[in-house]
């Protein structure tokens, strides 16, 4: 009972502390304790460690991290386990990347919690959200979940702007999707010396030894079954058309993107979280075999795109990482 | 259940083609449309793809003869139908046409913008992830759509066992797609509701226009008449995917105006199905 007040692994100064939650009404993430100052009798509070002040029993109140939308916004506390950073990103799995990118731009609080080699939590279907009693499992699906929490990255677009939101995310995931497959799992140079080395430490052994293999089959077994039918017999004739293919839809998103900050103007939507968690780990992460690394590069407003929101949204992570 | 048709058997078409007398420097004579066309074997996902290539090609007014063979499908270069054959050329699927197309001089594109053109590409993905996926899902992954029409329509043209061993590999092959790309768990409603907003998708980008791109049809257009229209016309188990597409009036229009300018009584050819 004493810990309470450091479960989710918060370890925040003893005065002045402003951690006090509503349960159940605000909006803050997940994990944290959820006691008013009249549950707590008063001599224990000194045990927690923290003192209400007026401002926190109105529900004010902020923690380091929060869009501090305040209050009005009924959620309960969101966990997101997801593959953790590397090379400045605050994750290295595209999937993970795009949720996580969504929620910084609406504003969700979520717990992200990392995989780590402890047996702790499931790996499998990576990134899982989970609120009180839903478990959520794909980005798709995760991002649908939140809105409907009210956490709405979209709510300035047009409905023609929303249906090109979702015509672009088919196209990433028809022609962008398999290059970077490919690049991270398939292609050997990058998979031996960057992708295994990378993911197996993050998992314990001896799962290590078998998990990564699985998800390169995985990853290869799409790409044949999506993009391997005749006349391309070879792997070699399928890496080729897949990486034409990702050029060109590279090529594409430069041109819509043009000079503007974002796809849709000024602020950050869906799409823009969906580009950036294709694109970030292709310009990011260092491989030995770089062709489409290279032709990111020569994009110069999809890299200024992906610097600008690593710095504007992922700020603490990079600190921190 | 049968369709609403009543082929048996799809005579040949044959369009006379003196209209590339007059042109210069043109490979094409005419241009052999092959498809699976029988009234009792095509299936609903590759009558959508015939259907969008016919249109497509009706629209660049390239003179077509419209083949029809039960093996169509191995056939193909690709394993797809509908394929065409142009000389000693031999092309399947939508993209692939349309490329050997603009390549001999015939473009329903060239007047957009690259931004129009990007737009244009990210809506045929849409249509081919969504729709064309929903409609494979419909017609291999549910149970009571495989058993009653699909198993015995894509065996048809062949002797027992011939007809179950090959229905079922390729169910076992879809089934296997649809796992890999994240499919293989979703639920009849699920894939329902995808359908539902791609349609609408689809319904706020044309809006009151008459063909996606204001007043020229493109590839796009010929793409999205080709499955909405085989999804309205083709008759299932139940007429849910159907009724997803009919919430959406202009979408409806849309079809219409594409029937009647492209496959009207004008003689330019003809669809085997009718609205119904």
């Amino acid at each position: 009972m004493a810990d309470k007040s450091f479960v989710g692994g918060i370890r925040e100064p003893r005065q002045g502390l402003v951690r006090v939650i509503r349960r159940g009404r605000s909006g803050w993430g997940g994990g944290r304790v959820a006691l008013e100052r009249s549950e707590v009798s008063p001599k224990l509070a000194p045990h927690f460690g923290f003192r209400l002040s007026e401002a926190e029993r109105r529900g004010g109140g902020h923690f380091r991290g929060t869009r501090g939308r305040g209050g009005g916004k009924m959620a309960a506390p969101l966990e997101l386990r997801c593959w953790g950073g590397g090379w400045g990103l605050p994750s290295v799995h595209s999937e993970s990347l795009v949720v996580l990118a969504y929620a910084k731009f609406s504003g969700a609080p979520l717990k992200v919690s990392v995989i780590d080699n402890t047996w702790r939590g499931s790996r499998g279907d990576v990134p899982i959200l989970t609120s009180e009693d839903n478990i959520v499992s794909q980005p798709a699906k995760i991002l649908n979940f939140l809105r409907k929490q009210k956490y709405n990255a979209d709510y300035q677009l047009s409905a023609k702007q929303g249906a090109d939101t979702l015509a672009y995310i088919a196209l990433l995931e028809e022609k962008l999707l398999p290059a970077v497959l490919h690049t991270f799992w398939i292609e050997n140079d990058n998979y031996f010396t960057v992708t295994k080395p990378w993911f197996a430490s993050r998992i314990p052994f001896p799962l290590s030894l078998i998990l990564p293999g699985r998800m390169s089959k995985r990853a290869l077994n799409r790409i044949l079954l999506t993009k391997g039918e005749p006349p391309h017999y070879h792997l070699k004739e399928v890496e080729a058309q897949i990486y034409r293919d990702a050029k060109e839809c590279l090529n594409l998103l430069s041109n819509r993107l043009g000079t503007s900050q974002f796809f849709f103007g000024n602020t950050p939507t869906t799409l823009d979280a969906y580009v950036f968690g294709f694109v970030a780990p292709l310009y990011k992460v260092h491989f030995p075999k770089v062709q489409l690394q290279e032709h990111v590069k020569q994009l110069s407003n999809l890299c200024r795109f992906c610097d600008d929101i690593l710095s504007c949204y992922f700020r603490i992570s990079l600190a921190d990482g | 259940m049968t369709l609403m048709c009543n082929f048996l058997r799809l005579k040949l078409i044959f369009i006379k083609n003196d209209y590339f007398s007059s042109l210069e420097g043109t490979f094409l004579k005419w241009i052999s449309f092959h498809f699976l066309f029988t009234g009792e074997q095509i299936l609903l996902s590759d009558n959508a793809s015939s259907l969008a290539v016919q249109a497509f090609l009706q629209m660049c007014e390239l003179p077509i003869k419209v083949v029809c063979r039960a093996n169509a499908e191995y056939m193909s270069p690709s394993g797809k139908v509908p394929f065409i054959h142009v000389g000693n050329q031999v092309v399947s699927e939508l993209g692939p046409i349309v490329q050997f197309v603009k390549a001999k001089g015939h473009s329903l594109s060239d007047g957009l913008d690259e931004v129009q053109k990007a737009e244009m590409k990210a809506y045929m993905e849409l249509v081919n992830n969504m729709l064309l996926t929903a409609e494979l899902y419909l017609q291999w992954c549910d149970e009571a759509t495989v058993g009653e029409i699909t198993h015995s329509r894509y065996g048809f043209p062949y002797p027992w066992p011939l007809n179950h061993i090959l229905a079922y590999q390729k169910q076992w092959e879809v089934k296997r797609k649809m796992k890999a790309i994240g499919w293989g768990n979703k639920t009849l409603d699920q894939v329902l509701e995808d359908v539902d907003q791609c349609c609408q998708a689809l319904s706020q980008r044309l809006g009151t226009q008459p063909y996606f791109f204001n007043k020229q049809p493109t590839e796009l257009d010929a793409l999205v008449f080709g499955h909405l229209f085989t999804i309205l016309t083709t008759q299932l188990t139940s007429d849910e995917l159907s009724d997803k597409v009919k919430n959406y009036s202009n979408l409806l229009a849309f079809c219409r105006r594409i029937e009647q300018n492209y496959f009207g009584e004008n003689g330019k050819g003809h669809i085997p199905l009718r609205l119904a």
